[in-house]
């Protein structure tokens, strides 16, 4: 049986409370828990993504360098810089700082840190000993070189949490850079691709007429067809023939702008028809016809009036196109045609790796988890923007 | 409904006609033609040999013109030659076709198969663990990148556990052997059909959840008919009707994957030649693929189209 009772006055406070739209529909993101985590991983990825430099500096590895002879390691192992290097290390130093050096030598002898049979070889002998011995016998002394010779052999010993690679680049670092490339194209492109979405969907909706026309045919023509094999196609263009953008971009980030410019070729299309579908609807309704009536712009009624109410539904739609944008990436870089090394990105990390499945499976398998993770997170992200913002799933 | 078919029929062919053009000209963006790569094996060329060799081509004419060459060697049944191959490239394309089909086909049979079961089970209990996991795995199969599955499942089942070849069509010498070629689908229609999977889930589920809603449901339930019949003669019949319309739009879908998929696989099928011949600058074979590929999607959209029209009566065409 049920109990009748009168309703406390907080709780009648709380049922006349009116919540602020965003609250309400933060109310409703809260309640889709894969979205939470899905948003809070994506969060995380951009922590790093960001602090790369940081985390470069921190570990002292560098995403660019080889080396020959420590390739395939397996994680968690450290890599040590063999003899012969290292003396080539000291003969360039030697010559880099002539003026000091005398009396670097002297002050490492008299401090015992090295006791060489003759003094031209103590910089040889001390690079000889194990690198925390190094470093400890070079902080007693107090000349200026010694700091300089300390970075030097920084090196000398490196820590592979996740291992080497098949040129012996350390594989947490380049996943680390690989997290700002892959993600930062996602983003960017689905960024434009809003943009432009709502430039051509707003246009074909708002005139309707031959530019509707024109414009949904080409849409829905791109739509139809098969992206892979198109992708492929345009990404082999070999740009050194388009004068254009040569001009423009420059060769430094070449690949990473023409990855850009070609998903986003591609990408546009359902937020087109997502914002042409919401403005032929808004048309119809009494606040444009109002604003109309009192003599606004076009332009005026486009982005005061209409825009406010696009958003929302275009936010969903960008959110699941980043991590449309990362899986076209990343399948290019795989294939070649994407992103080009030395720059790493997630898609190009897996593009020998498949050759030496059974010699190092784990080198294949860490960045497609990581594109795995990232793009699931998206779509759960993307999933609870939408049950967040339908008026339809509001409770209260 | 005539007029219509025909009318999206010739649109069709005008949309193929302007990609291929499109195509032509793409080509002619890649680095190397022809007779670059002929400079490159043979050093003792001489400048009036390229000239020569580039007015025999015809690579010194424009872009169109070059284009109305080819297209009408086509129409006369002459689609080139394939320089990686050594064969013309119609002998080519005709085993590689059938190769695409039979392993699009089966993934999207077998994606079907586990797919719609598993939506029509979690919108039936939506809301409990099962229905949350069955959404984490189709999430899961939404945005897993496909070489990369390709790469684990040859880890899992080619390396690890050597139950299947890690690669390939057939084995060479046992060229007829049905059992054989099975043994070479199974990983690529697995990691092709996984794609779809997602998709397909949570399309069946939100509209067998949709139907599930209707007054008809409750008035079945009501005249006390079984809850299998309930389930399935009304309310799976009226979810089925999207469904359709999604698995044929997705052929274009399975086309985009297989293009992948072959080349993880070395499957010797249509999606890889496109992938080889662009990377080798084969020309003739690429373009030829390449509008083949787009002809078949766009002839599966045509015939999503008109299908849905027969599925459902309630749609006229105009």
């Amino acid at each position: 049986m049920h109990e009748t009772r009168q309703l406390t006055d907080k709780e009648k406070q709380q049922l006349e409370q009116v919540l602020p739209m965003w609250k309400i529909v933060l109310i409703q993101f809260l309640e889709h828990r894969m979205a939470v985590v899905g948003f809070s991983t994506i969060l995380l990825f951009v922590i790093i993504a960001l602090s790369a430099p940081l985390i470069k500096m921190a570990t002292g590895l560098d995403p660019e360098a080889q080396n020959p002879l420590k390739r395939y390691l397996p994680p968690n192992s450290t890599a040590t810089l063999p003899n012969d290097q290292r003396e080539d290390r000291v003969m360039l130093f030697e010559s880099q700082h002539a003026e000091g050096l005398p009396e670097f030598r002297r002050e490492l002898i008299e401090k015992a840190v090295v006791t060489p049979a003759a003094e031209e070889d103590a910089l040889f002998d001390l690079v000889r000993k194990e690198t925390s011995e190094l470093q400890e016998g070079l902080k007693s002394i107090q000349h200026p070189l010694a700091s300089e010779f300390s970075n030097m052999t920084k090196d000398f010993e490196t820590r592979h949490l996740l291992g080497t690679d098949e040129l012996g680049r350390d594989v947490l670092i380049r996943l680390v850079y690989g997290t700002r490339v892959s993600m930062g194209v996602g983003v960017m492109v689905a960024l434009f691709s809003g943009f432009m979405g709502l430039l051509i969907g707003s246009l074909a909706g708002f005139y309707g007429g031959w530019v509707d026309t024109a414009l949904m045919r080409i849409t829905d023509a791109l739509l139809s067809l098969p992206i892979m094999p198109f992708l492929i196609v345009i990404a082999a263009i070999d740009l050194n023939k388009v004068p254009a953008f040569q001009s423009i971009v420059g060769s430094q980030n070449e690949s990473i702008v023409k990855m850009v410019v070609i998903l986003l070729l591609f990408s546009w299309m359902t937020i087109a028809l997502l914002v042409r579908g919401s403005i032929l609807s808004l048309r119809e309704r009494e606040f444009i016809l109002a604003a109309k009536t009192l003599g606004a712009k076009d332009s005026t009624i486009i982005f005061r009036h209409m825009f406010p109410n696009v958003i929302a539904p275009m936010l969903v739609s960008v959110t699941l196109g980043v991590g449309n944008a990362i899986l076209f990436e990343s399948a290019l870089s795989f294939l070649g045609l994407g992103i080009q090394p030395p720059t790493p990105s997630w898609g190009n990390m897996l593009f020998n790796a498949q050759e030496l499945i059974s010699e190092a499976p784990f080198l294949a398998f860490l960045p497609g988890l990581l594109i795995l993770l990232t793009v699931m997170s998206f779509n759960y992200l993307g999933d609870g923007l939408q049950d967040a913002i339908d008026p339809k799933a509001i409770r209260r | 409904m005539t007029t219509y078919i025909l009318r999206r029929l010739i649109q069709t062919v005008i949309v193929i006609l302007l990609l291929s053009y499109f195509c032509f000209y793409v080509m002619t963006l890649m680095p190397g033609d022809p007779v670059e790569l002929m400079i490159q094996s043979n050093p003792k060329i001489t400048s009036e040999d390229v000239a020569r060799l580039r007015t025999l081509y015809g690579l010194d004419q424009p872009a169109y013109k070059r284009y109305l060459n080819w297209a009408g060697s086509i129409t006369q049944g002459d689609l080139g030659y394939s320089r990686t191959y050594r064969v013309p490239v119609s002998e080519l394309i005709g085993p590689k076709l059938i190769n695409t089909f039979i392993l699009s086909m089966a993934s999207l049979g077998l994606a079907l198969l586990i797919a719609v079961p598993l939506g029509v089970y979690s919108a039936l209990r939506a809301g409990s663990k099962i229905d949350y996991a069955v959404n984490f795995f189709a999430f899961a199969g939404i945005s897993v990148p496909s070489f990369w599955l390709g790469i684990v499942l040859i880890i899992l089942f080619a390396v690890w556990l050597p139950l299947f070849p890690a690669g390939g069509t057939f084995t060479i010498g046992v060229e007829g052997s049905i059992l054989d070629r099975v043994k070479y689908l199974v990983l690529p229609t697995l990691s092709l059909a996984y794609l779809q999977i997602g998709t397909f889930v949570r399309y069946t589920r939100s509209s067998m959840m949709e139907a599930m809603r209707n007054d008809y449901i409750r008035t079945a339930k009501a005249k006390g008919l079984s809850r299998r019949e309930v389930i399935w003669k009304h309310g799976f019949r009226n979810a089925l009707l999207p469904l359709i319309t999604i698995a044929t739009l997705s052929l274009s879908g399975i086309f985009s994957g297989a293009l992948i998929t072959e080349t993880v696989f070395a499957y010797q099928g249509v999606g890889k030649l496109v992938y080889d011949s662009i990377i080798s600058n084969d020309f003739n074979v690429a373009m030829v693929s390449f509008i083949i590929s787009v002809t078949m999607v766009l002839t599966m959209n045509l015939l999503a189209d008109i299908l849905y029209g027969f599925a459902d009566p309630r749609i006229s065409f105009k």
